[in-house]
């Protein structure tokens, strides 16, 4: 019997609050797009468009990553390691460095929500570092203890929701660039040091082939998703 | 006496950094010798056709043998690196190891028997009967990769990694912290495994889609030895005797699918 007005009332409370939590969430994404738009409004900020475009293709020609589609969870998570320095970005550290805490919600929720065609990449696949690339993203390279990329970023590098992210048909330059960067410069923000391991461990061909590969797919709509 | 125990601790910690001598256990292990042949190596030839087969089957096995399988797990979840890695049962030190007497089922055992196995504990399935194309491909690339693998010795790297007996009795409780660190990341803190669209992408560690208990895996000791040598993914040897101890007793806690032996 309790349970029965204990249900009843929930279900009364839910329909009250429904409309509210919807506006709640358009209101984020609103503003997620104004910030994407504009910046944030304060003095000297940027917009993310400049250099990710309003719908997240990134710019291939200055490594500026494809992020429509990524996970809310796993761009929020990557703004804020920016922001802590836990992430080596030094172009987006002055741009991201006066966002709140909503602000950065918002533009991941915004980000997550969009989507967009691949752009074309600044130079055609190799495909001698192609094939290279595909062996050790499809079956690793495990002399060098390095695992299959497809066993963590999912099936041809879709993506698994929400921690990793889709990696297929990223730009090659920000591939590469993330690679050295987690092998010998300060992009430490990935849990338990795995990708800092595994791209230290590859030498500088495996990783720009690992980057010809993933680049030379067609990217996921969203991540964890098929084409 | 605050102040010897004091230096002791510094003493301890002192020698921690240092860490010259302190050699795990699993690195004092002989060093793996064997190599299994590169895939350039597969013969053309029916040969190479049901090897090939045997390798689409080992890592894609619902695709290829659906019928047999009764959860979310490939034979690759376990035997890593496309049944290659040492310390991860690689199947080229299986085939030389095999018939042996084994005390599961009181009998010298023939390889497509254990493989069968697998498939009624490990997979949670219906085993495929020994001359099905099934226990055919999985024997010949089983087979295929042993070339030159000495017969009927010990290798290195064959099986599970041995673990030395616990120093502690291991403590599912401990261990639900070392899962939450080191584990949940992957496998969700459900265990019950992560996706990618409608791909398993991680597989369950435990729950209905994982192995049954009557699986190796479900034994303590051997889920702490392929624990210890293999997880997380590419940090394997990280998690000390204990932690991979602890973290087994608790998935092994956990609940799966009954043993069908006992099922009545």
């Amino acid at each position: 019997m309790t349970f029965v007005r204990r249900s009843v009332s929930t279900l009364f409370l839910s329909l009250f609050f429904l409309p509210a939590m919807t506006v709640h969430a358009e209101d984020f994404l609103k503003q997620g797009k104004k910030i994407a738009e504009e910046g944030n409004g304060s003095p000297g900020s940027v917009a993310c468009m400049e250099c990710h475009r309003l719908n997240g293709g990134g710019m291939p020609s200055i490594g500026s990553p494809r992020i429509a589609g990524q996970t809310a969870a796993y761009i929020e998570h990557e703004i804020l390691g920016v922001q802590k320095g836990t992430r080596y970005a030094p172009v987006m550290a002055r741009v991201v460095n006066n966002l709140s805490k909503k602000d950065i919600r918002s533009v991941a929720l915004y980000y997550a929500s969009v989507r967009t065609p691949k752009l074309p990449d600044v130079s055609p696949p190799d495909q001698a570092l192609v094939a290279l690339g595909k062996h050790i993203a499809q079956k690793g390279l495990w002399k060098k203890n390095v695992p299959a990329c497809v066993l963590c970023h999912g099936p041809n590098g879709r993506g698994v929701p929400p921690h990793f992210p889709y990696i297929e048909g990223q730009n090659k330059g920000y591939l590469l660039r993330q690679l050295v960067s987690f092998a010998f410069l300060k992009r430490k923000d990935d849990p338990q040091g795995l990708m800092r391991g595994i791209a230290r461990r590859l030498s500088q061909r495996e990783r720009k082939a690992v980057a010809e590969y993933f680049a030379s797919l067609t990217p996921p709509a969203a991540a964890g998703r098929g084409n | 006496m605050k102040k010897g125990l004091l230096f002791l601790t510094l003493a301890q910690a002192g020698l921690l950094l240092w860490g010259g001598p302190l050699v795990s256990p699993a690195r004092a292990q002989e060093p793996v010798t064997f190599q299994p042949p590169r895939d350039s190596e597969i013969p053309s030839g029916p040969f190479g056709d049901l090897v090939r087969k045997g390798e689409h089957i080992f890592t894609q096995t619902g695709k290829y043998a659906g019928k047999y399988v009764g959860n979310d797990l490939t034979c690759e979840s376990c035997h890593l690196d496309r049944g290659r890695k040492p310390y991860a049962a690689p199947l080229w030190a299986a085939y030389v190891s095999y018939p042996r007497f084994r005390s599961k089922n009181n009998k010298v055992t023939r390889l497509g028997e254990r493989i069968q196995g697998c498939f009624r504990f490990s997979m949670n399935g219906t085993p495929p009967s020994l001359d099905s194309e099934t226990i055919r491909s999985l024997v010949a690339y089983s087979f295929w990769m042993s070339r030159g693998a000495p017969v009927g010795k010990k290798l290195a790297g064959q099986g599970m990694y041995h673990m030395p007996p616990p120093a502690q009795k291991p403590d599912p409780f401990r261990g639900k912290k070392v899962y939450a660190a080191r584990c949940a990341l992957c496998h969700g803190t459900d265990g019950l495994g992560t996706k990618s669209g409608r791909d398993v992408a991680f597989p369950p560690v435990w729950g209905p889609r994982s192995y049954n208990m009557g699986a190796g895996l479900a034994k303590i000791s051997k889920l702490a030895g392929f624990v210890k040598m293999n997880m997380p993914l590419s940090k394997g040897d990280t998690l000390s005797d204990q932690e991979s101890w602890d973290v087994a007793a608790y998935v092994d806690s956990q609940p799966r699918p009954a043993d069908p032996r006992r099922i009545h």
